[in-house]
């Protein structure tokens, strides 16, 4: 055995444990829920037969998938720029010059510690009892019923919740990137006579393209996944009516998929609905990373 | 001094390992009795050695996904509640036979396969239309009187036009939101006035009927005004937002008449110490006269026939039997035991009120767990909030509810 080969036989050797691991517990159960999907297995036991694309058909027919699946389109577009607005500006905040911004940082970053289930019951609460007290005290009707009841505001609560924890960690990528900015350039364009606003947009945002890859990614699949907030926070109420059937107007595409597979019991066409999710999902961020790439520049 | 470290790590690792491992584990699905069976579970652990680990879900989460979460993960517990058919079905596999064991000489209410005994009953539990008989005395209305839908709406109409007099922010505590949680009360038990009320115990002719995508259209109409008629008198905000702490704390203070919940909240309801007398008057929605209320055994512990069976078998015997187990059925977890041995009787009023109906014999049977998984829930449950929501009036509810029914059968 020569050298290199020893070499290659180690490399191999070290790899395979995370190898196994990783087929173990993603590749295997993965093709294991492909294969299920084409089945009508209930979930315990085995399947009793083979149903080819008979779940598939079904979901794209099922008003309450169809709803889950614009509802989770809408709030993913609102939540990407809700979430990258605010970390974007809450980063240059904690990058000037101003006092205490350590303070800052740590601050805007410790709800993404909290787990989402604790942060849904938590902001149940805040809308279904504090912000109605308040509403009422100050007679302002559009806060003095609970947000949560109404399918017209119920995103907005999602989106708010969901800002609240997620900004804080794009913001810390925001952060870094704006901080690898040579100072050179900055001084360079003050020297010229840019203005705050210019050096924003034409220097900081250009040179930042590689963070806005990763954030926009982030904040995309994120969304798409949305599930424990959804859950603990509106569990998939208040009801609305779409294509003459009653849906839950804020139940997102995750929750959809648990609901059938676990609450329905229905466990093959939950997971028919699981690969779809991971296709969607898939085509998504490819789109989105290689457009994002192509606008990335070196300094 | 070396020895001694060794002692003292060797001692705190027995200790944690003692407390950590548990040789029983029961999944179930009652919050309410959560602390009293924990301590239980003590007591049985001081006595008998024998470990035992209370996992809970329900209220508010889900307890079939938590057990179905914890079968997945392969931990699967000894002793598990199924609510009914549907659960015994799906886990039929795995359930032990406990004919002969000495539990089952004291009870009737055993849950049966054929001439094998499968379950053993958590309880008896009622459900009707819990009423604060001090409102109702000011208001001069006889409970007694409560056995039609005509008596209630007088009732209704008279305890709405003196609000204010009698303290009251709403006629009915009654829940039907999503977000809270609460489809259960409306698409379950609820919806199971429909299937039993006025029926023989074993008539299964409305359940029948609907698991073949049909109503019976005559009483099924009447069903739907009696669900406007509770909405109607609750508030939009308890309907839609209410949980159930919310629903529980209107009527112990006295804020509502009538309680939509059944004996189970009593462990809740005496630590709001009401200061009133409370009873239950049937859920009566048809014209006729229905006197009863809705009782069953609503669930059965099954223990798992390969996971530790005689230790969980033995853990069943002595609940039943023992003077310990009478205790912390009916003075700590505030049930109604199913069990004929057993002589305390409940101090608790919503409890007492079921054991009183219950022995009188004025009883009706409990089907809504032969729905199909999720449905009443899942499916039904939606539909009573549009209601709630005056998104959709009663008639276009009446349409819905019977789309939704059709859809079972396909």
């Amino acid at each position: 055995m020569t050298s290199k080969q020893r070499r290659q036989l180690t490399e191999v050797l070290f790899l395979l444990p995370t190898i196994i691991a990783f087929i173990m517990v993603i590749i295997i159960p993965f093709i294991y829920g492909i294969f299920y999907s084409f089945t009508d297995w209930q979930g315990t036991g085995t399947y009793s037969k083979m149903v080819g694309f008979e779940n598939y058909k079904v979901i794209f027919t099922e008003p309450a998938f169809l709803h889950s699946f614009l509802k989770t389109l809408e709030f993913t577009v609102i939540n990407i720029i809700t979430v990258n607005v605010v970390a974007f500006i809450i980063s240059l905040l904690v990058t000037s010059e101003i006092r205490g911004r350590n303070v800052y940082r740590a601050g805007f970053f410790v709800p993404n510690l909290i787990g989402g289930i604790v942060l849904g019951l938590i902001w149940q609460f805040i809308f279904s009892s504090i912000l109605p007290a308040v509403g009422q005290a100050i007679h302002w009707d559009l806060l003095s019923k609970s947000l949560l009841t109404s399918k017209d505001t119920v995103m907005f609560t999602m989106v708010t919740v969901n800002t609240w924890q997620y900004a804080g960690y794009i913001m810390l990528i925001y952060v870094a990137a704006i901080q690898n900015i040579s100072k050179s350039v900055l001084e360079a364009a003050e020297v010229d006579g840019a203005k705050y606003w210019t050096r924003i947009t034409r220097i900081q945002i250009p040179l930042m393209a590689n963070a806005f890859t990763i954030s926009l990614f982030l904040t995309l699949t994120n969304s798409f996944k949305m599930y424990d907030v959804n859950v603990a926070l509106t569990n998939g109420g208040p009801v609305g009516v779409f294509m003459n059937k009653p849906v839950q107007s804020s139940e997102l595409l995750a929750l959809n998929i648990y609901q059938t597979a676990f609450k329905y019991n229905n466990m093959a066409q939950g997971q028919a609905k699981a690969v779809l999710f991971f296709v969607v999902l898939t085509v998504f961020s490819i789109i989105q990373v290689s457009y994002n790439k192509s606008k990335e520049v070196e300094a | 001094m070396k020895k001694l470290i060794a002692l003292v790590l060797s001692l705190a690792l027995c200790m944690m390992a003692a407390s950590v491992l548990a040789d029983i584990v029961i999944c179930q699905n009652k919050v309410e009795i959560t602390a009293a069976m924990q301590d239980f579970a003590k007591l049985y652990t001081e006595k008998t050695g024998v470990g035992v680990k209370v996992i809970t879900g329900g209220g508010s989460s889900d307890y079939n996904t938590v057990l179905k979460a914890e079968m997945a993960s392969g931990r699967e517990p000894d002793i598990w509640v199924i609510e009914g058919p549907t659960g015994y079905e799906l886990w039929k596999d795995k359930i032990a036979d406990m004919t002969g064991e000495e539990w089952t000489k004291y009870t009737a209410a055993a849950y049966m396969d054929g001439d094998k005994v499968v379950g053993f009953p958590v309880a008896v539990e009622g459900y009707g239309l819990a009423y604060n008989a001090d409102i109702l005395a000011k208001a001069g209305i006889d409970p007694k009187t409560l056995t039609n839908v005509d008596a209630y709406k007088a009732a209704f109409e008279k305890l709405d036009s003196m609000k204010s007099e009698l303290g009251l922010d709403m006629v009915v505590s009654m829940v039907a939101g999503t977000v809270p949680g609460m489809t259960w009360v409306t698409g379950l038990h609820n919806f199971n006035v429909y299937l039993t009320l006025g029926n023989a115990r074993n008539d299964t002719t409305y359940i029948d009927q609907v698991l073949a995508g049909k109503v019976d259209e005559a009483r099924f109409h009447e069903y739907c005004q009696y669900v406007d008629l509770l909405f109607k008198y609750s508030t939009q905000d308890m309907l839609l937002n209410g949980t159930q702490d919310a629903q529980l704390a209107a009527f112990a203070n006295g804020k509502a008449a009538f309680y939509h919940q059944g004996n189970w909240m009593d462990p809740s309801l005496v630590q709001l110490n009401p200061s009133f007398e409370i009873a239950y008057a049937p859920h009566a929605f048809l014209h006729e006269d229905t006197d009863g209320i809705l009782v069953n055994p609503p669930s059965w512990y099954v223990v798992n026939a390969n996971g530790n069976k005689d230790e969980a078998i033995a853990y069943l015997n002595y609940l039943a039997t023992s003077e310990d187990g009478a205790d912390y059925m009916v003075n700590k977890a505030a049930m109604v035991p199913a069990f004929t041995n057993v002589t305390l009787t409940p101090s608790t009023p919503l409890s007492k009120s079921v054991m009183e109906w219950n022995a009188a014999g004025k009883t009706y049977d409990w089907q809504q767990y032969k729905l199909p998984d999720g449905f009443g829930m899942g499916t039904l449950g939606p539909i009573y909030e549009l209601l709630a929501q005056q998104a959709i009036d009663v008639d276009t509810f009446e349409i819905m509810m019977k789309d939704a029914i059709a859809g079972i059968a396909k």
